[in-house]
């Protein structure tokens, strides 16, 4: 049981160095993801732990704002595809420039 | 421990490493699918069954699926290698990751031994859905209106470009 603990830092973990690491926006997105799904992993297992069933709720609610977050960031990923025919971050500095 | 348990965790961590070290987009989306699968797995296994389904639905059907979906429309094979950085920015990005996970790791390895495993004689659909249609009702309720919202910000975002045309 103690493994899982364990497990959802990992991915955590590896989700912010993909979030750093990726270049195109996509894979950005993906990454965090993944630190999502480590995150709402801790809340079922502190559910667990202590007993107390609002955190699977919470899981829930999380689970209906990472789909909000997907659905808009992927429609901004398109948008800004068809203005600048890019998704790779080096190119898109307009706030730098 | 049990073998299931190290195995959906086996998994995991091989699904996971494969979503952020593939150098093509497609196979990271299809790995997350999976690692979103073996978390079901992982919340089957701790006894939320409710959880596990519409994870598996949701963020594995839907989510992952939205993704692959996207990248039909977008030309991502123009840079193959899209994880290619400097030397530097891949040290500071490493060591970030690792300094977290060491802190985080010392966090639960001091903890590990207060932790207890509550029986959740309730954890069933009905205890939770009392909780939600009761006490959680307002929330739930500001859910719907998130994801109308959602919704229509998705269907303006990208038809905002009728005014503005790009290049032809």
């Amino acid at each position: 049981m103690s493994i899982y603990y364990y497990l959802s830092a990992f991915l955590f973990c590896l989700g912010l160095l993909g979030t750093i690491y990726k270049k195109d926006l996509i894979s950005i997105l993906l990454c965090l993801e993944l630190m999502l799904g480590g995150v709402a992993l801790l809340f079922v297992l502190f559910s667990r732990a202590t007993g107390f069933l609002d955190a699977q709720l919470q899981v829930f609610f999380i689970m209906i704002i990472s789909a909000c977050e997907v659905a808009i960031g992927l429609s901004m990923i398109i948008s800004l595809y068809r203005k600048k025919n890019t998704v790779y971050t080096d190119e898109l500095k307009i706030i730098s420039e | 421990m049990m073998f299931v348990d190290v195995l959906l965790t086996v998994l995991t961590v091989a699904f996971a490493l494969l979503t952020v070290f593939s150098k093509k987009t497609v196979i990271s989306a299809f790995a997350l699918l999976m690692t979103l699968v073996c978390i079901g797995g992982i919340y089957y296994q701790l006894g939320s069954v409710f959880l596990s389904a519409i994870q598996v639905l949701v963020n594995a059907g839907a989510v992952a699926i939205l993704f692959v979906f996207v990248m039909m429309l977008i030309d991502l094979e123009k840079y193959p290698n899209n994880t290619e950085r400097s030397k530097i920015k891949l040290i500071i990005t490493v060591l970030t990751s690792l300094v977290s996970l060491g802190v985080l790791a010392l966090i639960i390895n001091n903890n590990i031994d207060t932790i207890t495993v509550v029986n959740l004689s309730d954890s069933s659909m009905k205890a939770l859905f009392d909780r939600l249609f009761t006490q959680y009702y307002i929330p739930f309720e500001l859910a719907t209106v998130l994801l109308l919202a959602a919704v229509v910000a998705v269907v303006v975002i990208a038809n905002n470009n009728k005014q503005h045309p790009g290049k032809e």
